[in-house]
């Protein structure tokens, strides 16, 4: 197999320009979106530089600390990155190096004979296939990240205080409370009560899809830390079917002040601190 | 399960983490909804299988869901749900059962809850065996 790697590197070393041309005339066609994304010079660039170090790691097989090889997968990389920021499919993605088979099989078929033909296809497949591969774990790296991005961003955006009126803060939450989460609104929740003064604080559940009995310990702990403040606190958005839900979980919230809607929690909370809106 | 029931599996979705969780009660929620149950039974049941399936990340760190649409006499078409993982599984299934009983500092209301969310409540548990919860709500 080697000597064959080292018979078809000399021969596409040799058609290195027509086969590059042809690569970058089927990439307009076959994968469009990626010509179009890279743009057409740096494409032409990119091109360039893959087809001259694949021809020199072909020889050196699998040999991954070669130095055309790690070039080979940085470009890759780069333009894997950049699709999948772009939002393209991996198929498209992928196809941006796989094309590069249509422009080398030509070349092989017209040289070689028939049994020399069939290994050195095996050869390039092989390789190219590899480096296929790794387009598509780049670009699932990539997502991931994007993922992993979003979510952080989101914790941050997750626990907002709102000072409604003098004394009161109401705190919205939102989604899936989960410990890391529960820490952050008590965090935030016990210090704005201290900076601003507040003497009711107003938890609204309405945006939390499901209230199970890690949702309802979570409220039973701030709302115990919050009258430990000397403030009141107020649950609001307990609707019908959390009320029922609640209940046949055995959740005793009978010692805390909860309202179904906001209205009736902020109405409470200014009575409560013995103000009048108007 | 009985022999008069006929059974469909639908999904299945392995539990490892939170994310999971979340998981499980969307696809029980849009399934429910899709079948026609009423919003309360919606939010019963999706409570119930986050107790169950938050049960399988805290105790036993991964398991999985398989939910089944079966059918009964008359065509009554129900759901069923069954939480299975080879944790450390369960000791004393009636004490773990009470309300109020938790060994991972809960409220202890998750197991007990669970059984009166659902219709059909069923537990199967040995020391270092696992366990296998299966629920069932019917339309």
């Amino acid at each position: 197999m080697t000597a064959i790697a080292k018979e078809i590197s000399t021969l596409l070393s040799e058609h290195r320009h027509d086969i590059w041309e042809l690569w970058n005339k089927y990439l307009i066609v076959r994968a469009k979106s990626v010509v179009e994304v890279v743009g057409v010079d740096e494409t032409k660039a990119r091109t360039r530089t893959l087809l001259d170090n694949l021809i020199h790691v072909l020889p050196a097989k699998d040999d991954k600390t070669n130095e055309s090889y790690q070039k080979v997968m940085e470009v890759l990389a780069k333009v894997s990155r950049r699709m999948s920021e772009q939002n393209m499919t991996p198929s498209e993605t992928a196809m941006f190096i796989l094309s590069v088979k249509e422009a080398v099989f030509p070349v092989i078929q017209e040289h070689f004979d028939d049994k020399k033909f069939a290994d050195a296809i095996i050869t390039v497949n092989h390789l190219i296939d590899h480096f296929a591969l790794t387009t598509f774990e780049v670009y699932l790296d990539s997502r991931e990240e994007l993922i992993s991005d979003q979510q952080n961003a989101f914790r941050e955006i997750s626990v907002p205080v709102v000072k409604v009126w003098e004394k009161i803060i109401m705190i919205p939450l939102i989604g899936m409370l989960d410990s890391e989460r529960t820490q952050m609104m008590m965090e935030v929740l016990l210090t704005a009560l201290e900076d601003m003064q507040s003497k009711v604080a107003i938890l609204d559940i309405s945006g939390i899809p499901v209230v199970d009995t890690l949702v309802a310990r979570h409220l039973i702990t701030a709302a115990s830390a919050v009258r430990l403040m000397g403030a009141e606190c107020i649950i609001t958005g307990v609707r019908a079917k959390i009320a029922q839900t609640l209940v046949q979980l055995g959740v005793d919230l009978g010692g805390f002040t909860t309202c179904t809607t906001m209205a009736d929690g902020l109405q409470l909370a200014l009575e409560l601190t013995d103000q009048k809106i108007g | 399960m009985k022999s008069s029931e006929n059974s469909n599996e639908c999904f299945e979705i392995l539990i490892s983490n939170y994310e999971d969780i979340i998981l499980a009660r969307q696809k029980v929620k849009s399934f429910m909804q899709k079948t026609g149950f009423s919003v309360l039974a919606q939010t019963r049941i999706v409570t119930a299988v986050s107790e169950l399936a938050r049960n399988i990340v805290v105790h036993a760190g991964q398991g999985k869901m398989s939910a089944y649409q079966i059918t009964k006499k008359r065509n009554r078409p129900g759901l069923k749900c069954v939480f299975k993982d080879q944790g450390p599984g369960i000791s004393n299934i009636d004490e773990a059962m009470k309300e109020g009983f938790s060994t991972s500092n809960s409220l202890g209301l998750g197991l007990s809850g669970a059984r009166k969310l659902c219709n059909e409540f069923h537990i199967e548990s040995a020391e270092k065996k696992g366990t296998t919860i299966s629920i069932v709500e019917w339309l």
